[in-house]
């Protein structure tokens, strides 16, 4: 403690590099920090998407490989379920972008409502749904990007059936980040039959919904039972896991960044590394004289390494606390609109402001070690040649 | 700061057959050659020569910053030449105040914890630091000049203030390089002035490694070296001659140009 006034003093010799150097030390932690918040921010995000009572029935071969639509009456028959409804891809393309913009799929119009009573779909848009053949319900979010509307007709030319469809919008998920559009699979079916073809066999993926959350396991061991050494056996996941899995490539691209980010930290500690060599070549003169007073290897290495650990810890501080405000602007930006609602599941909690403050301390013991050895460790002899 | 002890005629340092090499690119350099001398406890002494006669390497064996390649040497008793580097460290702490040329202030500390920085290596606490480094302050006659910082001091000044940084330990010894070197006549003679005071009156031993043939109007003995020899002898007064006729002709030339 005796010498934090000489480290202190030290440290305000040159404010303008102290604070340069500050300033890349915390805006190094303060990326670091809000990195760190997205793995835990889009579990929240998956943990509030995801029901814990709907499941995932899909081809173990994969997504892309369908399954026959009899199955679909098979999981039905499973004890404890209390909905089915299958989902077949249909590729459809909006006229006016020429390719695939949006997920759309046939799907059973009496079934998706018992399936999804969570998503926000009004009951009399549900009972129109069922009334039109050619009815479909969109998401909030494919509404809003072509400006439809209830009672639009929209044409979508499927680029995996050789059909076009005209669509009567009927119904609207009034949840912004919604994107889906579903249609009747009766309607596909028999516009398939009129072209002469067999008609839609088959089921892309079923989504169930258990009556009891405590019965989700036993249903997909079930299902997965029922279809064993079939020629499409299924794999089953909680809507969570199918999100989760779907979302890998994304995980992917945060562990990407993380990597980025310790790069840019280790870029950080050369910067400050030669901070800490300019400033430690700048005192030669003085390091030698406090050697020659009797200041002991030790003491010349511990006060240096302490005075470049203090600049990185206290950088590292404001970074932590720049990242927590910036995450809570963002809270506040969430409540202004339900598109940036994800942003409020980014928070930096007390494992990241840890991690945060350790990475600065990291970083300013790590740029220090060489230089402060280098000080202390030549002989004061020679210390005293090179500068006198 | 104690006061002189009744009976100082013991010798504070022993050199015995000292030498020092140094390697230099290829060469090696002769920077001391059986060197040989005693200073008795509260004496002010002066080593004298040209440049590269090896009086500063001396001085660097005496305040233990160097260790000879043979030869021993003594000071306050110990024995400097089995000492590892951070014993020696403790060691100068402990028994040694150092005064440079350049003065080697802390920019960023005023002239108080200038001189306090020695203490930091003691267990004093700070209030007592400040005590001692303030009384320090006060006996090389820089009362006024506790909060001040190395830049706002005159020359003179900052090189009073190194002097108090070297007794604020009281130590043993107290070792000058060049102390007048880059300060002008007046603050010359200020300093040797200072440096023979803290002799009387505290009975610190002083060696003082200078060029300036004014020294040796202040100091008890002056020690002259040559390409790494101790002269004495006839040598030795022809160099004690001619630093004198130096000291002389420079004090003509300064009459003359006044009489002009």
């Amino acid at each position: 403690m005796k010498y934090l006034p000489l480290i202190v003093a030290n440290l305000s010799r040159n404010k303008l590099r102290s604070a340069l150097t500050g300033g890349a030390i915390m805006l190094a932690v303060v990326l670091v920090c809000l990195l760190m918040t997205m793995p835990e921010g889009l579990n929240a995000i998956l943990e509030h998407a995801a029901n814990n009572t709907r499941i995932s029935v899909h081809n173990k071969a994969g997504m892309v490989y369908p399954m026959p639509y009899s199955f679909t009456r098979k999981v039905r028959q499973v004890e404890g379920v209390a909905a089915v409804v299958s989902h077949t891809w249909f590729g459809g393309a909006y006229e006016e972008a020429g390719r695939v913009t949006f997920p759309n799929f046939a799907v059973e119009p009496e079934d998706i409502g018992a399936v999804y009573p969570d998503y926000p779909v009004a009951p009399e848009q549900l009972a129109e749904f069922q009334r039109y053949r050619d009815g479909a319900i969109v998401g909030r979010q494919t509404m809003h990007k072509y400006g439809w509307k209830i009672g639009d007709r929209v044409t979508l030319r499927s680029t995996v059936w050789p059909v076009n469809l005209d669509f009567r919008i009927v119904g609207e998920i009034a949840n912004g980040m919604a994107p889906q559009f579903w249609f009747n699979r009766e309607y596909l079916d028999q516009a398939l039959k009129a072209q002469g073809r067999p008609g839609l066999g088959i089921a892309g993926m079923i989504w169930v919904r258990a009556a009891d959350p405590n019965r989700v396991n036993a249903i997909m061991r079930e299902i997965d039972d029922l279809s064993r050494n079939s020629d499409a056996e299924t794999a089953c996941e909680t809507e969570k896991s199918f999100f989760a899995n779907f979302f890998g490539s994304l995980k992917g691209f945060v562990t990407i960044i993380l990597i980025v980010t310790a790069l840019v930290a280790l870029c950080i500690v050369f910067i400050a590394a030669n901070t800490a060599s300019m400033g430690v070549r700048e005192r030669a003169g003085e390091i030698a004289v406090l050697k020659a007073i009797g200041f002991g290897r030790r003491v010349i290495f511990g006060t240096l390494l302490t005075e470049a650990a203090t600049l990185s810890a206290l950088a590292g501080g404001c970074g932590v606390l720049v990242a927590i405000g910036l995450t809570r602007v963002l809270r506040e930006f969430a409540g202004w609109s339900e598109t940036l609602g994800p942003l409020s599941n980014f928070i930096v909690t007390a494992p990241v402001i840890v991690d945060g403050l350790f990475l600065s301390l990291f970083v300013g013991m790590l740029a220090g070690i060489v230089p402060s050895w280098g000080a202390a460790r030549k002989p004061v002899v020679q210390s005293l040649h090179e500068v006198f | 700061m104690q006061a002189p002890p009744p009976s100082a005629t013991t010798p504070l340092i022993v050199i015995r057959h000292v030498s020092r090499r140094y390697v230099r690119g290829v060469d090696e350099v002769h920077a001391l050659e059986d060197v040989s001398l005693s200073v008795p406890t509260g004496h002010f002494v002066a080593f004298m020569g040209p440049s590269g006669s090896g009086k500063s390497t001396l001085l660097n064996l005496v305040s233990g910053i160097d260790r000879p390649d043979a030869g021993d040497v003594f000071v306050v008793g110990q024995k400097l030449n089995d000492l590892s580097e951070d014993e020696l460290a403790a060691w100068r702490a402990r028994h040694v105040g150092l005064i440079f040329q350049f003065f080697n202030l802390i920019p960023v500390l005023d002239a108080r914890d200038n001189v306090a920085l020695p203490l930091l290596l003691t267990h004093l606490d700070k209030t007592e630091r400040r005590r001692r480094a303030e009384t320090a302050l006060r006996i090389v006659g820089l009362a006024e000049r506790f909060d001040h910082y190395p830049r706002t001091l005159s020359g003179g000044e900052q090189q009073r203030v190194a002097i108090a940084r070297a007794i604020v330990t009281d130590p043993d010894l107290i070792v000058a390089d060049e102390p007048t070197g880059d300060l002008d006549a007046r603050n010359a003679e200020a300093i040797l002035s200072l440096l023979r005071q803290l002799k009387h009156d505290f009975g610190k031993t002083v060696v003082m490694v200078t060029h300036d043939p004014r020294a040796l109007r202040f100091v008890d003995d002056a020690y002259h070296l040559d390409k790494g020899l101790l002269l004495e002898g006839e040598d030795a007064e022809r160099a004690s001659a001619a630093i004198h006729l130096a000291a002389g002709g420079g004090m003509m030339s300064a009459a003359a140009r006044v009489g002009q």
